[in-house]
C-alpha cells in the first residue's frame, strides 16, 4: 500500500526534474511512511511512497522487469499473488523479491492487459514502457484505491494517487471545477472521472488508460458492475467470505479489524478471528452523545468474539477538530462529517502500531441492507397494497430530519411520489432531492454557469446500456455503488482518511468473487420483505450472538451543525461563514448564508437540508484553502534519502556512449 | 387563534426557513410554492410536520395537497378549517 506519482512528456529530450518528483513524493508520505523511491528516465520520472506491508525489506517500488522491459509503480495489494507466482514460477518465471509488486510486474508484462482479470485485489498501478513511450494507468473493480491525472495541452501526462501530488509536480495547476463540485453537491462526491479540479481526471472503478507519446489511445473499463444476471450462484457464500477474509489478512504485519456493531462488520470480525494467527484486535468509534453511540453493540460482539477491543470516543469538539485536515486529505468538498471520525479511528489504529484493518464496506451495497432499497420495494409494494405500504415508509430514514423516528404523511408522500414512475434514477432522487438543497445557496452566477447540464443530468446520460432491462432494486444497487460507494464511502470516507495516517483498509465484501456471487442471488435472499441482508443474515446466524445477527441496520453519522458554532466553534469556521471568507471561493451566496448561519446560531436549524448545507459551505471554504488560493511554497521537496534511486537517464547516455 | 394570526405565523415560518433562499422575492398570500420555486418537496414535508407540530393536527395522507398546502393562503384554511372542526 502505497502512493504513487509521475510525470511522462511526448519526447525524450524533455526532461522531468528531480525536484519535481522530490515534491510529489513528499506530498503522499502519509501514504507511504515507510520510505519512497524514484526513477528519472528520459522524459520521463516516477515516484513511489511506501508503507511496508508485504516483503518488507525488498518489496521497495519503483520496479524494473529487466533489460528491454517495462517498470512499475504500484499502489495496493494483490492478495492472490502467491497463486499467481506459482503459476508464473511454472511457466518459468523467476522473481528476485516476494512482494505481491513483482508478481503483478511479471504476469502484465507477459500477459499483457489479460493479466488484470487474474488480479484480486485494490490497486493503482502505472505500468511505463519507455521504448514506447508507452504508459499505462489501471485501477481496481470497485475504486479502493485512487488515481489522479491530468493531460497538459503538450501532451505531457501528470499522474499521482491523490491531486495533490499533481498540483506539487509543479505541471498542474488547482483551479476549481463547477461540474465536480455540482457532484458533490448532489451525490456527495465527484463522480469520476470527475474531481473538483479543473482538468483533474480520477480512472474510474475498473478503468484503464493507455498513454503514447502524448496522445490517449485508450480509456476504457476492464471491469465493470453487471447487476443484470440473477439466477443461481455457483458458490456457497460462507465458503467464499470465508476465502476472501483469509486472503485480506495475508500481510507480513499485523492486520486488524474495524467493528461498528453492526451485521457486516461483525461477520467480518468472526471470519476474521477464526483465521487469523494471532488474537485479533478490533477497533471501534464510540460518541458522548447517545444519538450516536453503538458502543454497546461493539462491546458486546468484541466481547463475543473474544478480540482485544480498542474504542475511540469522539467529544463534541473533535470534529471541528480534525475537519480541516480530513477536507485537506479528501481533497473535496463534503456534505457529512462523518469522515472525521474515521480518520481519528484511523489515528488510533496507527498509535496501536497497526497498519492494516479489514472493514465490512460494501455488504450493504451487495446484499441491499440501505434504507433506499426498503424504499423500493415499498413504492413496488404500494402498487398492490398501498395501506401496508405507508405503514412500512414511516420507518425509513429516521436519522433524517428533527422529528424522531416515524415521520407521518408528508413524509410518505415525499418518498412515494418524488420522480416518475419509470424514471431510471428514481431510487436515488429523494436523496438527490434532499442534498441538491445545498444548491439554493450557489451565488447566483455560479447557478447560471452551471444551467441546467446538472449532475443528475450527466448520470443519467452516462447509465449503462442494459440499465433499463435490469430490475428496480438492481439499478438501486448499481447507482449506489456507483454514485456513493466509489465517489464516496471509499474515498473520502475510506482511503483517504485511513491513509492520512499510513493505515490500509481491506474489504472482504468487495472481492470481485464476494460481488458476482451477491449479483447471482436470488433477490429473496437479499431483500425479503423488509428483512434486508437475507443471506447474509443466514451466515451471521452461525458466526454471531441471535442479537448481533438479526440487528437492524443503524446508520452510521456524525454531529453535523454543532461543530461549527457556539463557544467552542473554530475561528476559522466564524472565518469561513463571514462575508469575506465566502468571497474567498466565491461558490455561496452571502446574503443567503448570512441567515443560515444565523438560524445556526440561534439553535434553528436541524433538517437534513440545511445541515448539509453549513457542512457543504465550510468544507468548501476549507477545500479552497487547501488548495486553490495562493499556493506558493505548498509542496516542499522530500529531503530524506530515496531508497531506491533509478537514474536511466544516465544509462541511457552511457549505452549511447558504448 | 384568529385566522389573522395563523395567516401571519405560516407568513412567518415560510419567510424564515425558505424565503431567505431567495432574496428580494415578494410572495403574496395566494401565491403558489411550488410554481415560485420557494419549497421543493423535502421543503413540503418541512411545512406540514410543522403544522402538525404547531397546530396540534393529524393530517392524513389524503389532505397533503396543494389545495390544503400549496399556499399560505391555503394552509391557513387548512388550519383554520381543522382548528375548528368544520
Amino acid at each position: 500500500m502505497c502512493g504513487i506519482a509521475g510525470v511522462v512528456r511526448p519526447h525524450t529530450e524533455s526532461p522531468v526534474e528531480e525536484s519535481s518528483l522530490l515534491r510529489m513524493a513528499r506530498a503522499l508520505r502519509h501514504r507511504g511512511p515507510d520510505g519512497y523511491g524514484l526513477v528519472l528516465d528520459r522524459g520521463a520520472g516516477f515516484a513511489s511512497t511506501r508503507l511496508a506491508i508485504v516483503d518488507l525489506p525488498h518489496g521497495w517500488q519503483p520496479l524494473e522487469a529487466g533489460t528491454g522491459g517495462g517498470l512499475l509503480v504500484y499502489n495496493g495489494e494483490v492478495y492472490n499473488h502467491p497463486e499467481l507466482r506459482a503459476d508464473l514460477a511454472a511457466r518459468g518465471e523467476t522473481f528476485k523479491t516476494q512482494s505481491d509488486t513483482e508478481v503483478v510486474l511479471r504476469l502484465l508484462e507477459r500477459d499483457g492487459l489479460a493479466a488484470l482479470d487474474r488480479l484480486n485485489g485494490q490497486f493503482a498501478l502505472a505500468w511505463w514502457h519507455a521504448d514506447a513511450r508507452r504508459l499505462v494507468l489501471v485501477r481496481d473493480r470497485f475504486g479502493v484505491r485512487p488515481l489522479h491525472y491530468a493531460l497538459r495541452g503538450d501532451g505531457t501526462l501528470v499522474f499521482g494517487s491523490e491531486a495533490k501530488a499533481l498540483f506539487a509536480s509543479g505541471e498542474i495547476g488547482a483551479a476549481p471545477d463547477l461540474e465536480g463540485l455540482d457532484d458533490v453537491f448532489t451525490l456527495w462526491g465527484p463522480r469520476p472521472p470527475r474531481t473538483p479540479f479543473r482538468g483533474v481526471r480520477q480512472l474510474p472503478p475498473g478503468g484503464l488508460l493507455v498513454w503514447e507519446a502524448g496522445t490517449v489511445t485508450a480509456e476504457r473499463t476492464w471491469w465493470s458492475a453487471d447487476l443484470g444476471g440473477a439466477g443461481s450462484p455457483g458458490d456457497d457464500l460462507e465458503d467464499t467470505l470465508r476465502d476472501s477474509v483469509a486472503l485480506r489478512l495475508r500481510a507480513d504485519v499485523p492486520v486488524g479489524a474495524y467493528l461498528s456493531g453492526g451485521l457486516d462488520s461483525s461477520v467480518i470480525t468472526a471470519l476474521a478471528g477464526e483465521e487469523a494467527p494471532s488474537r485479533l484486535r478490533t477497533f471501534s468509534v464510540a460518541f458522548g452523545d447517545p444519538l450516536y453511540d453503538e458502543r454497546s453493540h461493539q462491546e458486546e460482539v468484541a466481547l463475543a468474539l473474544g478480540t482485544t477491543h480498542h474504542t475511540v470516543e469522539i467529544g463534541p469538539t473533535d470534529i471541528a477538530a480534525g475537519f480541516a485536515e480530513v477536507v485537506r486529505h479528501a481533497e473535496t468538498p463534503l456534505v457529512r462529517t462523518a469522515p472525521v471520525p474515521l480518520f481519528l479511528l484511523a489515528q488510533e489504529v496507527a498509535r496501536q502500531g497497526l497498519k492494516v484493518v479489514i472493514t465490512g464496506e460494501g455488504a450493504d451495497e451487495l446484499f441491499w441492507g440501505y434504507d433506499l432499497f426498503k424504499e423500493v420495494a415499498i413504492r413496488q409494494l404500494h402498487d398492490h397494497d398501498p395501506q401496508q405500504a405507508l405503514a412500512l415508509l414511516d420507518g425509513l430514514y429516521p436519522y433524517l430530519g428533527a422529528g424522531g423516528a416515524r415521520r407521518g404523511p408528508a413524509w410518505r408522500r415525499f418518498l412515494l411520489e418524488t420522480g416518475d414512475h419509470d424514471d431510471l434514477l428514481r431510487s436515488h432522487l429523494t436523496r438527490v432531492e434532499a442534498t441538491a438543497a445545498v444548491k439554493a445557496f450557489y451565488r447566483e452566477d455560479v447557478a447560471a454557469e452551471l444551467g441546467r447540464d446538472d449532475a443528475v443530468g450527466r448520470l443519467r446520460s452516462e447509465l449503462p446500456e442494459a440499465f433499463g432491462d435490469w430490475g428496480a432494486l438492481e439499478r438501486a444497487a448499481w447507482l449506489e455503488m456507483t454514485t456513493l460507494m466509489s465517489p464516496y464511502l471509499l474515498a473520502a470516507q475510506g482511503d483517504r482518511v485511513a491513509m492520512a495516517h499510513g493505515v490500509e483498509g481491506r474489504y472482504p465484501f468487495l472481492d470481485h468473487r464476494v460481488f458476482e456471487l451477491a449479483a447471482a442471488l436470488p433477490p429473496e435472499q437479499k431483500l425479503n420483505g423488509m428483512r434486508d441482508k437475507v443471506a447474509l443474515r443466514e451466515v451471521a446466524a452461525k458466526l454471531l450472538p441471535a442479537s448481533a445477527a438479526t440487528r437492524p441496520k443503524q446508520p452510521y453519522r456524525a454531529p453535523e451543525v454543532a461543530p461549527f458554532f457556539g463557544p467552542d466553534a473554530p475561528d476559522w469556521s466564524r472565518d469561513l461563514l463571514s462575508p469575506t471568507g465566502l468571497a474567498e471561493a466565491g461558490i455561496w451566496d452571502e446574503r443567503r448564508v448570512a441567515t443560515l448561519v444565523r438560524r445556526a446560531e440561534a439553535g434553528r436549524v436541524a433538517g437534513v437540508r440545511e445541515s448539509m448545507a453549513i457542512v457543504g459551505i465550510v468544507s468548501t471554504g476549507l477545500w479552497h484553502r487547501a488548495f486553490i488560493a495562493s499556493d506558493a511554497g505548498r509542496y516542499p521537496a522530500e529531503t530524506a534519502e530515496p531508497h531506491v534511486r533509478i537514474d536511466r537517464t544516465e544509462r541511457a547516455t552511457m549505452e549511447q556512449m558504448a | 387563534m384568529s385566522e389573522a394570526g395563523v395567516r401571519r405565523e405560516m407568513r412567518e415560518f415560510i419567510e424564515e426557513n425558505f424565503l431567505y433562499l431567495h432574496p428580494g422575492m415578494e410572495l403574496a398570500d395566494d401565491d403558489r410554492f411550488l410554481e415560485r420555486g420557494v419549497l421543493d418537496s423535502l421543503g413540503f414535508v418541512e411545512l406540514v410536520e410543522e403544522v402538525q407540530s404547531r397546530y396540534g393536527l393529524t393530517v392524513e395522507d389524503l389532505e397533503i395537497t396543494e389545495e390544503s398546502f400549496g399556499s399560505i393562503e391555503a394552509v391557513t384554511r387548512f388550519v383554520t378549517r381543522n382548528r375548528t372542526g368544520t
